[in-house]
């Protein structure tokens, strides 16, 4: 593929999309914690912003009973989404608790950058739950660009700028979830399990 | 270029959000321009920035067209002032450029839908308010572009443009002169009223190094 000026390819979504994913052991296989925030600009069904939260990723329950949601004020646009993007990406596929999270409103989100260095952080509250995202010991940005080849839906290209993040954490009414970040393969390189995204663009190519 | 390597080479200058509405005269000359920056990522941290140009050819502005760069993070303002906004020509060359009012940003509030109709940003502080007004909106594109084919003549940038047939300038409550034009970018034809979304620019390694 060569780059072009121009991406024939039809916009899907653009906006922010970080993510922070926990393991109770640096040997376990499965992720003890999969969560992703979305703040998100563009799309076909309006703009939104969004939290998935699944600390128990196996399990085929939701909140209250497990640590299993997704917090938005745009059900329509994350619906469409977690269908079209969030399924198909490798963490997330044949997840039981993806498809049994529950659904909450939210109703405000707060980001705390800081120095986009030491800690940022966002805080979103609804439906009695008030859930912060914490990533720590940022490293610079990293500009990515992505074939359908390699990104993790298989079927889109996609921009984005990454941070990766030493530490991170996940509070969930006060209470910070099992589980500490790890590295994984990523890009080619080795890279933290938590991870900065701004800038974000999905493209569906021509085919 | 060959897309090998899904790192893209080079240190980001700066990324967020890059809109603007460039107004002109029936004569072609620039009857008002505004660009608005919201930065999630730059080395002085996140902020907005409006950059007016209520009078841009005139070191002192018209009444009620003011130049002012309306900031939130004044370090950040700078920044783009030195790095970026100072290198684009038709900003760097203008009057108005040498003699900016910088103004503290009380409030900045985004409305409306980019895939919509109407989009707006409101950016108002120490007795200013300004309303940037994108209306008829097309379809948003993906734009990869070169140093060659930017204004900086220095950067590789990634962006989402969503060009738009109609805007305003508004300051407060009265809408400035001026109308929407044509331009060219990267070969293609469109308006001089833009939203530029998921905007990154990246130092090439050449440069950087």
């Amino acid at each position: 593929m060569t780059r072009v000026s121009i991406n024939p390819g039809q916009v899907d979504w653009s906006g922010e999309n970080p993510g922070i994913y926990l393991k109770n052991d640096a040997a376990d296989v499965d992720y003890s914690v999969l969560s992703l925030f979305f703040r998100v600009a563009l799309s076909p069904y309006g703009r939104g912003n969004a939290a998935i939260v699944l600390a128990a990723p196996d399990v085929a329950s939701g909140w209250p009973e497990v640590t299993n949601f997704i917090m938005t004020d745009n059900q329509r646009m994350m619906r469409w989404i977690v269908d079209g993007w969030v399924t198909k990406m490798p963490t997330f596929i044949g997840k039981a608790g993806l498809g049994a999270m529950t659904w909450l409103d939210l109703d405000s989100v707060h980001r705390n950058p800081g120095d986009l260095k030491s800690e940022y952080r966002e805080t979103l509250r609804g439906s009695g739950v008030t859930l912060d995202m914490i990533w720590q010991d940022m490293g610079p940005p990293i500009p990515v660009e992505v074939t359908k080849e390699n990104s993790a839906t298989r079927a889109h290209e996609m921009y984005s700028v990454f941070l990766e993040a030493k530490a991170a954490s996940i509070v969930v009414n006060g209470s910070p979830l099992p589980g500490s970040v790890q590295s994984r393969q990523f890009f080619g390189r080795t890279m933290s399990t938590a991870f900065l995204a701004f800038s974000e663009t999905w493209v569906t190519p021509v085919s | 270029m060959p897309l090998s390597e899904p790192i893209t080479p080079g240190v980001v200058d700066w990324t967020g959000e890059n809109p603007g509405i460039l107004l002109k005269n029936d004569d072609g000359s620039f009857a008002a321009m505004a660009l608005f920056f919201r930065v999630a990522w730059s080395p002085v941290g996140q902020g907005q920035v409006l950059l007016l140009y209520g009078t841009p050819g005139k070191a002192e502005a018209d009444d009620g067209a003011p130049n002012i760069l309306l900031s939130d993070n004044a370090e950040l303002s700078h920044y783009l002032l030195d790095n970026f906004i100072g290198k684009l020509g038709a900003f760097r060359d203008s009057p108005a450029f040498e003699n900016l009012i910088h103004v503290v940003a009380q409030s900045t509030r985004s409305s409306g839908d980019p895939m919509g109709h109407r989009y707006t940003e409101t950016v108002a502080g120490e007795g200013y308010s300004v309303e940037l007004v994108w209306e008829d909106l097309e379809a948003p594109r993906a734009l990869e572009l070169t140093p060659d084919q930017v204004g900086t003549g220095e950067h590789t940038m990634f962006t989402l443009l969503v060009p738009a047939q109609k805007a305003q300038i508004i300051v407060n409550g009265k809408s400035l002169p001026g109308a929407v034009g044509t331009r060219v970018q990267a070969g293609m034809e469109t308006t001089s009223a833009f939203l530029y979304f998921s905007e990154t620019w990246v130092i090439p390694p050449a440069a950087s190094a």
